[in-house]
């Protein structure tokens, strides 16, 4: 049986569908900003459509999934340090 | 009275602080502070000079590049006060005034032995910070912590001593990578700036630090380093791969980190990574980059550091998998944080925005494209661990179901100073502009500019979006991650423990055997004394003082003819 969530998770549920709105909105404008604007950036692939948004996704998704193969290696118990020999 | 070094001041009155009853002490910091920001009104120029031993020592140098170090080290040093007045002891004030006062007083040292001594002191006056905390892992990170600091401190002095030998002047200028002397210089300066490698008692040593004393730490040890390096070694070609390295490496471990603190010193290490970069560029608008990007990275990481100082302070815990759903119970720090986080994203209309847009626009001149394409995906990390992670674990996420409410009055001022700051300087940057150590003809706010760094970070908080909904985003563990100190900690003492025990052994080894050589060396001897040397009735003793007798007698002789 799973216990009821709260009326904060709830509500923390309820607000990060309105940013989720919020974002793909602001995302929606500025695809219509990247039609009337005229970007230009220091290297010449910068300059293709979208290029810093398509950008940004996936070096944001490189880093999370990075972060997850880094989790396998680095990643020790809590109390790591706190055995073995000291660290004096 | 203003030409005594600024800084100065405000390390004499830390001294006095344990007699001054806690109604007065934050007002009596708070005016030396004042005073002490009084003295950069003196202007440019050499100010206060001794001569010692032949060599200038320069204690009060001001000039373009060191004004707005002391203006945002004398700002971080009144908003630590204003964030710390509920703290009744005087101990932690006493530590952060004199450190501030000490790395104010650095940058004004015209020469590397005065430049030695603040730099150390730094070092000594800050650990206290981390000890005053209190716990057994604080106390042992700060005595690595100090180790460090003070190994710098050793390089610097005896790169400081190779080249007075060499060219017979202490003057701290800029320099030339090449001989021992740059190096070493350059190496102390790189540990104090958390080069790779070299970053590991930052991410071990400021998490462990008090509520307050991460506050202090975060504003001037490493930003003192930016400015030597900025003065020293300005244009040094190394320092766009050292940084380059500084920015995007940091990021992976933030990622994972579960103290949301030590994920703030992992970012603190990648916002150096930018301005290294920036000085290794050395252009004049780099070098503005680099400042702009120390000063408005001081009142944003603090105020950052202030807000989960804050969230510790109320609830007892930093730890991710310990946090979330605390919007509703602290929420004006929450909003600070989530200002704190937009300007360290570089947001349009915040800081770091106007900041990072000058180093950006600086290596895009230069046409090291690996670089400027290694930064932008960095500025994706920035947003990743500071901008998302911190305010998302620590405000939403979950519902741990904490009963607490907002942090003391004196937090929220100080971090509502700095979050108005962030806005203020990101709003209006052309008051930061005015102050930078070259004329600026520089405009951020441009429509390509803004949309271009717009979609990077929407798009990349879709991402953030996409991931936390079909639940591939990491959850928080509770857990270590290995850093650079693991080698010293961990790698060291697993592999030097069994050599030194058979160094230990073979030495021991070494000096039982020699022992026998010295003990078979005097019974040889003395058998030999003992022995009779002419006939049974001189004994071998009684032989050797004759013979010195005699030789005594000679020498007399010699002189005797000699005079």
């Amino acid at each position: 049986m799973t216990s009821k969530p709260s009326q904060k998770t709830l509500d923390m549920q309820k607000l990060g569908r309105h940013f989720t709105w919020f974002l793909i909105a602001i995302a929606v404008l500025l695809v219509g900003l990247e039609l009337v604007v005229h970007r230009h950036g220091v290297a010449a692939i910068e300059d293709s459509f979208m290029f810093p948004a398509l950008y940004g996704f996936l070096a944001f998704l490189f880093i999370v999934q990075v972060g997850k193969w880094l989790r396998l290696m680095i990643m020790r118990p809590e109390d790591y340090y706190e055995g073995g020999p000291s660290d004096d | 009275m203003t030409s005594l070094p600024p800084g100065l001041i405000m390390i004499i009155t830390a001294a006095l602080l344990p007699f001054v009853p806690h109604i007065w002490r934050q007002g009596l910091m708070l005016g030396a502070i004042a005073l002490s920001a009084y003295g950069l009104m003196l202007g440019a120029g050499d100010h206060l000079v001794w001569q010692v031993l032949g060599y200038d020592l320069v204690l009060y140098r001001a000039d373009a590049l060191s004004f707005p170090f002391a203006i945002i080290f004398h700002i971080a040093a009144a908003l630590n006060v204003i964030y710390s007045w509920h703290d009744r002891h005087w101990s932690q004030h006493c530590a952060a005034l004199s450190y501030a006062g000490a790395a104010i007083a650095a940058l004004h040292a015209g020469d590397l032995i005065t430049l030695f001594v603040w730099w150390e002191a730094t070092a000594v006056t800050s650990v206290f910070l981390i000890l005053a905390a209190g716990t057994d892992s604080a106390r042992r990170a700060a005595m690595r912590y100090l180790i460090f600091q003070v190994l710098s401190g050793v390089l610097l002095l005896a790169g400081a001593a190779v080249l007075a030998a060499k060219t017979g002047s202490i003057a701290f200028g800029a320099m030339t990578l090449g001989d021992s002397a740059s190096w070493l210089i350059f190496l102390a300066f790189g540990i104090k700036a958390a080069f790779p490698l070299l970053n590991g008692w930052l991410q071990d040593a400021y998490p462990e630090a008090t509520v307050t004393g991460t506050v202090a730490l975060s504003a001037f040890t490493t930003k003192l380093a930016i400015y030597a390096l900025a003065r020293g070694f300005a244009g040094t070609e190394y320092l766009i791969w050292i940084g380059a390295a500084m920015t995007a490496l940091p990021v992976f471990f933030a990622v994972i980190e579960n103290d949301l603190r030590r994920v703030l010193a992992f970012s603190l290490n990648n916002q150096l990574g930018f301005m290294v970069v920036a000085v290794g560029i050395g252009s004049e608008l780099a070098l503005n980059g680099a400042v702009a990007h120390a000063f408005v990275h001081i009142i944003y990481k603090a105020l950052l550091f202030m807000s989960m100082g804050a969230v510790l302070h109320q609830v007892g815990t930093i730890k991710a998998s310990e946090l979330g759903g605390l919007y509703k119970n602290m929420p004006f720090t929450m909003l600070c944080c989530v200002i704190g986080a937009m300007s360290i994203s570089a947001f349009p209309l915040f800081s770091g925005f106007v900041a990072k847009s000058l180093t950006m626009t600086a290596l895009g001149d230069t046409g090291i494209m690996w670089a400027y394409f290694v930064l932008l995906f960095a500025s994706a990390g920035v947003l990743e661990h500071s901008g998302i992670k911190i305010p998302y674990f620590a405000f939403f996420a979950h519902d741990r179901g904490f009963k607490t409410g907002e942090a003391p009055l004196n937090m929220r001022v100080a971090m509502g100073i700095a979050a108005f700051l962030c806005v203020a300087i990101g709003v209006y940057p052309a008051p930061l502009y005015s102050i930078l150590p070259f004329a600026v003809d520089y405009h951020p706010y441009d429509a390509s500019h803004v949309t271009g760094q717009m979609q990077l970070l929407i798009f990349a908080m879709l991402a953030f979006v996409v991931l936390v909904r079909i639940r591939l985003y990491p959850p928080e563990i509770p857990s270590v991650v290995l850093n650079s100190d693991w080698f010293y900690r961990r790698l060291a003492p697993q592999i030097g423990r069994p050599v030194l025990r058979a160094v230990m052994l073979v030495w021991r080894a070494f000096l039982c055997q020699m022992r026998g050589f010295i003990d078979s060396f005097w019974f040889m001897l003395e058998r030999l004394l003992r022995s009779p040397i002419a006939g049974p009735t001189i004994p071998g003793p009684a032989a050797l003082v004759q013979l010195l007798l005699l030789m005594g007698v000679l020498v007399l002789g010699y002189v005797a003819a000699g005079a």
